[in-house]
């Protein structure tokens, strides 16, 4: 059953009847706490996603390996980041994989793909909020191409923290064109460090934006978030 | 011995440690404030706004609220209305004498009504007399304001402070505060409103028995009764009279309810009771039949008209068969026909009965009647009578001379009714060619032609005049 549905799965396209698919979503949901079977049915969708499988194929595959995929996976993953075809989907894998290398993969992507998919990379990193990419991310923020320095910008953002804050704050002083996204990305810093409780270095942030050189949407947020920093001590 | 030094040093170091944190915490606070009432006056609206979002929240304390409160004399009217009505949402009773303060000086109506509204929230009882004085405000917003302040305020004693300021208020409020107790559901006042019931001006009486109609129950019933014998004929009276009836059909049982209104009645003056007749045909019931009944068969004959207008005026037509009585039995024929007519106009109402109900009643008065004139007005209330049995009773009079008119009209209404013209196709499509014949009334002729084809026809508006 499973075999068919392996063979038909490689001449695949999206408008095809997905019912002789059928056994690969049941092996994937009955895999959930048997390892061996989790383990064939990895090798089988590495092994399509490494064949001439056609471009529905491998998409459909990077959905299933974003449930059943480990370390096993990364490798062929990441042979695709560098694919304009199929570079989204790998990202839609390694996006949500849980494992160090998944990561790993993301931030060696940042800094060898084209700009066109690093947009891409930047944002997996972004949402997989991996402070180890902070480094790479901020020699990105000067980056000659501005959606690749916008795409930094809003991945540090989204990464948060205090670190993440003190580049985007560093990048700000200096920034020229991408300012405005520099700033954003600082405001969401601010805001997860005081959904997080650390409102002293949040406040630190608002402070520092609450200013009459930052325009005044910037300035509202800012004295927005000032005042919900320090009325929690009311 | 190692231990305690360790220990000893953590107490130390904490006790150097709290007073920064403490400090910490008030340099926060003192910065939240200070900024929330340099926002307060801010000049740039969604600025303010985020300033008064942190008013309407508890955050800064009585403090606060004090803090916020002293800006309102330097804001302009659309801040102060602002902060007003955030104060009011803080809920803080700290900034009342800030707000009552506002009340007194502002020229601005908005202003003005803002702060009537916020003592709703932060009022006392010490408020009400001069929330009161509002309701008779010359403006609009100022009235509206203190009403419905006065109607949300919360507190026990709210009430009877409320009903303690009627007798003193100038009739321009009274009936205000009292449409402000019956909102409030103030059924412990009830003798304050029997006393504004048989006031002087016609508006605090009408109020008063508004609201003694929405509060009352039967223990009310007797001591209502003045309030009709006040209202002026017209209007007043008739709202009274609905007043009182509400009060009555609180009564579930029928008998009970015709018992207590008797009751009621007997403890009036014998020459002011037949004013009160028509009351009782509102209430409606079997005991008030006959209590009405003896008046309208009875030995004086004013007492009799009386009575039998009150018998025409029936809810329903459960006084058929008394006024049918009268109309056989009397030798008054100005009273015969007073009877007549009323019981045609009670046989035709639209009440619970069927239609062939209320045609076998048209069918008793066509007997009874003995003139054209009565004959006349049978075959024109037959239309309330939607029944094929109907058309079958009035046709024949479409081919007499003095009827035909009237019979076409009838036949036109009854034809209205696609309920019984479409089961009756061909009957009403013989009668209707007839009408079209016969009918001098170009709109009678309209109507029959586009219901023969099957075409509705909508009936226009009363004039205004």
């Amino acid at each position: 059953m499973l075999d068919e549905a392996f063979a038909i799965l490689k001449q695949y396209d999206w408008g095809s009847d997905m019912a002789p698919l059928a056994p690969i979503e049941d092996a994937v949901a009955l895999s959930h706490d048997q390892a061996e079977l989790r383990r064939d049915l990895e090798n089988r969708l590495v092994a399509t996603l490494q064949s001439d499988a056609s471009r529905d194929a491998k998409d459909y595959v990077c959905r299933k390996l974003a449930i059943v995929g480990t370390v096993a996976s990364v490798p062929a993953l990441e042979a695709l980041l560098r694919d304009k075809d199929h570079s989204h989907m790998a990202r839609f894998a390694l996006e949500r994989m849980p494992t160090r290398e998944a990561a790993q993969a993301l931030r060696e992507a940042a800094v060898k793909v084209n700009n066109e998919l690093k947009v891409g990379v930047l944002g997996s990193l972004g949402s997989r909020r991996d402070a180890a990419a902070i480094p790479v991310l901020k020699g990105l923020l000067t980056d000659s191409d501005p959606s690749v320095a916008r795409a930094a910008a809003l991945a540090l953002g989204s990464i948060g923290g205090v670190e993440a804050a003190n580049v985007l704050k560093e990048a700000a002083m200096s920034a020229t064109g991408n300012k405005p996204v520099i700033i954003d990305a600082l405001l969401a810093c601010a805001e997860a460090l005081l959904a997080g409780q650390k409102q002293t270095e949040a406040l630190a942030i608002y402070r520092s934006l609450a200013i009459d050189d930052q325009t005044r949407l910037v300035r509202l947020a800012a004295t927005r978030g000032i005042l919900a920093c320090t009325s929690l001590q009311s | 011995m190692l231990r305690r030094a360790v220990f000893g040093w953590l107490i130390l170091g904490s006790l150097v440690l709290l007073p920064s944190a403490t400090s910490i915490a008030a340099d926060m606070n003192d910065e939240f404030l200070q900024l929330v009432v340099k926002l307060i006056g801010d000049s740039d609206r969604e600025f303010r706004a985020a300033g008064l979002d942190h008013v309407r929240t508890p955050a800064g304390g009585t403090e606060g609220t004090k803090l916020f409160a002293g800006r309102l004399p330097e804001l302009d009217s659309e801040g102060q209305t602002a902060l007003v009505g955030a104060l009011a949402d803080r809920g803080d009773s700290a900034a009342r004498p800030a707000i009552i303060a506002l009340l007194s000086s502002s020229t601005d109506e908005s202003v003005r009504a803002a702060t009537i509204s916020a003592l709703g929230k932060l009022g006392k009882p010490a408020d009400l007399t001069l929330l009161v004085t509002y309701l008779s405000s010359k403006s609009g917003a100022e009235q509206a304001a203190a009403r419905a302040t006065l109607t949300q305020m919360q507190g026990e004693t709210i009430n009877k402070a409320l009903a303690a300021e009627l007798p003193s208020v100038s009739d321009a409020i009274k009936p205000a505060l009292i449409e402000v107790l019956s909102a409030r559901r103030a059924g412990n006042e009830l003798p304050a409103f029997l006393a504004a019931s048989v006031d002087e001006n016609a508006q605090v009486r009408s109020a008063a028995m508004a609201a003694l109609g929405q509060l009352g129950d039967a223990d009310q019933l007797a001591a209502m009764i003045p309030g009709i014998l006040k209202a002026q004929q017209g209007g007043e009276r008739d709202a009274a009279e609905r007043s009182v009836a509400l009060v009555c059909l609180r009564i579930d049982n029928e008998d009970q309810r015709g018992a207590k209104l008797i009751q009621a009645l007997n403890a009036v003056d014998l020459d002011k009771r037949d004013q009160l007749l028509s009351l009782v045909g509102r209430v409606g019931g079997k005991k008030l039949i006959d209590f009405v009944g003896q008046i309208a068969t009875g030995s004086d004959a004013e007492r009799r008209k009386l009575g039998i207008d009150a018998l025409s005026k029936w809810p329903d037509a459960s006084t058929a068969d008394k006024l049918l009585e009268i109309v056989n039995s009397t030798n008054d024929s100005a009273e015969r026909s007073q009877a007549f007519q009323g019981y045609v106009k009670i046989a035709a109402t639209r009440d619970q009965r069927n239609d062939r109900q209320r045609l076998d009643r048209m069918k008793q008065a066509m007997q009874a009647a003995k003139s054209n004139e009565e004959q006349l007005l049978v075959i024109n209330r037959c239309r309330t009578a939607y029944d094929v049995e109907t058309l079958r009773f009035v046709l024949p009079y479409v081919d007499e001379a003095s009827f035909d008119q009237a019979a076409c009209e009838t036949i036109v209404e009854l034809a209205h009714h696609r309920e019984i013209r479409d089961p009756n196709k061909a009957e009403f499509g013989k009668a209707l060619d007839k009408v079209i014949a016969v009918s001098k009334n170009p709109e009678a002729i309209e109507r029959a032609n586009r219901y023969k084809r099957g075409e509705t026809w909508e009936r226009k508006a009363k004039s205004a005049n």
